[in-house]
C-alpha cells in the first residue's frame, strides 16, 4: 500500500532533480571553458547570474504565487554593497569620493563581499517584508512594485554610496564562468530544499488558500517573510556577482527592463518548479542573445535602409504573452525533471516501469464528473 | 489567567455569551455553548442561523463583538487562526478548501507539521489517516484531481492530522449524496472516543444529526432556542420540531 507514499518520502532527500540540473549547469560551464570564447564566455555568466536571480525569485514568487517586483532592487542593493566591500581604499577616491570614512577603508576579498553584499539586500529585505507580508493579491503586487520604484530611487540619489546617476566605475573582474555557474548550482539546492522543506510547504499551501492555510496553524506572514529574505539574499548575490562581471554601472541596470526580463525567464519555465526557473532562464537567454546577435548583425550590416530596434525586446514580449495563453502556468507547471519525470518520458520502458499509483477506476470517473461540475 | 469555574475546567471547549454583529445586523446573539473532549455535539439551525458565524469566531477568522471562547482553560479570544490551531482547534469548511496545488499526501502532512510534528511521524501520521479512509492509492495524486466526497474525506483527514483536542465539522456531508454522507458520518462517529476529541458537527440532516450526536445545540436567527439530548430536543420541545421539519422541507432535506 505505502509503494506511493515511501517513493514520495525518498523523493524528499532523494536529489535527482538537483542532481540532473547541477550536472547540466556545470557541462554548459564546462564547455563554455573549453572552447575558449569571451563572447559565449560572457554570454553564459549573464545566464548564471539571471539564474542565480531567476531561481531566488522563484522561492519568493513561485512558492507564494505574489507578483513580485522588487527582486532586481535587491539585486542593485548586492550589488553597490558588495563593491563598497570589496573596492581598495585607493580605487575608492576615485570612484566613490563621497563615500562616509567608515566604509572607506573596508577592503575585503571578493567572497566575504559577496556575501556580505547578499546579507545587507536580505537585511533591507527583513525590514521591508515585516509590513509588506501582511499585503495579499493586488495590494501586494502595487506595494512591491512601488517598493521598486523606492529602491530605485534611493540607489539613484545616495550619491555617497552609490556614486548617483552617474557609472560607478572601476570595479575589478571577479566573476567568471565557473564562480558564477557554482552560485547557480548552489541556489539549485537551496531552491529545492526550499521548495520541499516545511516552510516552503506552507508557503504552497497559502499559494492556494489563505483562510485554510491559517486554520492548520500557519503564520502567513512569518512563513513569507523568511522566503522573502531567502529569496533577497540571492538577488543579492547576484547583483555582487553582476558588479564584479560588468565592473561598470549604474542603477539603471537594476529597474524595470531587468524585471521584465526575469519575470519572463520565470514565468515561461514555470514559477511553481526550480526547473521552470532554470529552464526558463536557459531558453530566454538564448532566444534573447541570438535575437540581440541578429538585430546587431543586421544593423551593422546596414541590410535596411533604416537601423531596426526594438525587435528583441518584443519578440520576448510576445513570447511571454503566447505562453500566458498557451500554458499559463509555464513549461514545467508542477512536476520537476527527475527520475521519474524521465522514466514517463522513455518510450522503451513501458507502461509498468513508471511508478504510477494504481489508478482507482472510481476517482478517474468521479475526476471527470468534478471537473464538470465545477 | 482567572477565569470562572466552567471555563478554568480541562478538557472543555467553551463558548460563553458570544454575539457578533455585522453593523446592525446581528449574526450571533449572547450564545453559550461547552463542548467536552470525547463528546459529538450537533450545532443546528436553518441556514443564516449563525452557525458558520459562530464556527469562524471560534476559530479565529471573525473576532467576536462580545463575549469570549476559552479552550482546555486558556482564553483564546481574539487570537490569530493559527495560534488557535496550534492550541488543538481544528476545522473543516462548508465549501472544501483543499490546497489544489500539493498532493493528497503533502495536504495532510503540511497540517501535521504545522503544529509541530515532525516530518517523519507526520508522514507516517498521514498513512494511517489514509489507509483508514482506505484512500492510499489517492496518497500521490494532486487534491485537485479527486472527486468531491474524498476531498471532503481529505479534509477531515487533514484537521486530524493536527491532533486536535476540538475539531469543528462545518456540514461535512453537504453535496454528498446519502450513500457517501451515511458512509462519512459512519467513520466520523467513532473518532471523538478513540481520540478524545470534543467534535462539533453542524449539518441540516436531522436523521444523520440525531443519530451521531449526544447533545444536540439550537439556533434560530442567532439565538439559542433548544439544548440538550436528541431526545430532549425532539420530543420536549414540539415547538423546535415543528420549525425544523418546516426549515428542512423548504430545503429539500425532509426525508420520510
Amino acid at each position: 500500500m505505502s509503494m506511493s507514499l515511501r517513493l514520495l518520502r525518498d523523493r524528499i532527500p532523494g536529489a535527482s532533480t538537483v542532481l540532473m540540473l547541477v550536472v547540466m549547469l556545470l557541462l554548459i560551464a564546462a564547455v563554455t571553458e573549453a572552447l575558449g570564447s569571451t563572447v559565449l564566455s560572457r554570454f553564459a555568466i549573464r545566464m548564471f547570474i539571471d539564474m542565480t536571480l531567476v531561481l531566488g525569485l522563484q522561492m519568493f514568487m513561485g512558492n507564494s504565487n505574489i507578483l513580485w517586483f522588487p527582486h532586481v532592487g535587491f539585486m542593485g542593493i548586492g550589488a553597490y554593497a558588495s563593491v563598497i566591500f570589496s573596492m581598495s581604499p585607493l580605487q575608492k577616491i576615485l570612484s566613490l569620493p563621497e563615500l562616509y570614512p567608515f566604509l572607506a577603508d573596508v577592503n575585503l576579498p571578493f567572497l566575504p563581499a559577496l556575501l556580505a553584499g547578499a546579507l545587507v539586500a536580505a537585511a533591507v529585505a527583513a525590514v521591508i517584508g515585516l509590513p509588506l507580508m501582511r499585503l495579499s493579491d493586488f495590494p501586494a503586487v502595487i506595494a512591491g512594485f512601488a517598493m521598486l520604484i523606492v529602491i530605485h530611487a534611493v540607489l539613484t540619489h545616495w550619491e555617497a554610496l552609490t556614486n548617483g546617476p552617474q557609472t560607478l566605475f572601476g570595479v575589478e573582474r571577479r566573476t567568471y564562468v565557473m564562480n558564477s555557474a557554482i552560485w547557480a548550482c548552489v541556489f539549485v539546492a537551496v531552491a529545492y530544499w526550499f521548495k520541499e522543506s516545511k516552510s516552503g510547504l506552507q508557503l504552497r499551501a497559502s499559494r492556494d488558500d489563505l483562510v485554510s492555510t491559517s486554520s492548520i496553524g500557519v503564520n502567513i506572514v512569518a512563513v513569507r517573510w523568511f522566503a522573502l529574505v531567502l529569496s533577497a539574499f540571492a538577488a543579492g548575490i547576484a547583483g555582487g556577482l553582476f558588479a564584479h562581471f560588468i565592473t561598470s554601472f549604474s542603477p539603471k541596470a537594476f529597474f524595470l527592463r531587468e524585471t521584465f526580463i526575469i519575470l519572463a525567464m520565470l514565468v515561461i519555465g514555470g514559477p511553481a518548479t526550480v526547473t521552470g526557473a532554470v529552464l526558463g532562464t536557459v531558453i530566454v537567454t538564448i532566444v534573447y542573445q541570438t535575437l540581440r546577435w541578429v538585430e546587431n548583425t543586421l544593423n551593422i550590416e546596414q541590410v535596411f535602409a533604416q537601423p531596426i530596434a526594438g525587435l528583441t525586446d518584443i519578440t520576448l514580449a510576445v513570447m511571454l504573452i503566447g505562453m500566458l495563453i498557451l500554458r499559463p502556468a509555464g513549461i514545467f507547471e508542477r512536476r520537476e525533471i527527475g527520475w521519474q519525470a524521465l522514466r514517463a518520458l522513455w518510450p522503451w520502458t513501458g507502461a509498468d516501469a513508471a511508478p504510477e499509483p494504481a489508478a482507482d477506476p472510481q476517482v478517474v470517473r468521479k475526476a471527470a464528473e468534478t471537473k464538470q461540475r465545477r | 489567567m482567572v477565569a470562572d469555574s466552567i471555563s478554568s475546567e480541562h478538557g472543555v471547549l467553551v463558548i460563553e455569551s458570544v454575539s457578533k454583529y455585522f453593523y446592525q445586523l446581528c449574526a450571533v446573539d449572547n450564545v453559550s455553548l461547552s463542548l467536552k473532549r470525547g463528546e459529538i455535539l450537533g450545532l443546528i439551525g436553518p441556514n443564516g442561523s449563525g452557525k458558520t458565524t459562530l464556527i469562524n469566531i471560534v476559530t479565529g477568522v471573525l473576532p467576536p463583538t462580545a463575549g469570549r471562547v476559552v479552550a482546555d482553560g486558556v482564553d483564546i479570544t481574539g487570537w490569530k487562526s493559527y495560534r488557535i490551531a496550534r492550541a488543538g482547534l481544528a476545522r473543516t469548511f462548508q465549501r472544501v478548501r483543499l490546497f489544489g496545488g500539493l498532493s493528497v499526501v503533502e495536504n495532510i502532512i503540511v497540517a501535521a507539521m504545522s503544529v509541530g510534528v515532525g516530518r517523519r511521524e507526520a508522514f507516517e501520521d498521514a498513512r494511517a489517516l489514509l489507509a483508514q479512509l482506505r484512500m492510499e492509492h489517492c496518497a500521490d495524486l494532486p487534491a485537485t484531481a479527486l472527486p468531491f466526497g474524498h476531498e471532503r474525506l481529505v479534509e477531515v483527514a487533514r484537521a486530524l492530522a493536527m491532533r486536535p483536542k476540538f475539531l469543528l465539522l462545518d456540514e461535512p456531508a453537504a453535496g454528498l449524496n446519502e450513500e457517501e454522507s451515511g458512509e462519512l458520518l459512519r467513520r466520523l462517529s467513532a473518532i471523538p472516543a478513540e481520540q478524545n476529541l470534543g467534535m462539533l458537527i453542524v449539518d441540516h440532516d436531522m436523521h444523520l444529526i440525531m443519530r451521531l450526536c449526544d447533545r444536540l445545540h439550537v439556533l434560530d436567527y442567532g439565538r439559542t432556542i433548544a439544548e440538550g439530548t436528541p431526545e430532549e430536543v425532539r420530543t420536549v420541545t414540539e415547538v423546535v420540531e415543528a420549525y425544523l421539519g418546516t426549515a428542512a422541507a423548504e430545503e429539500g432535506y425532509a426525508r420520510t
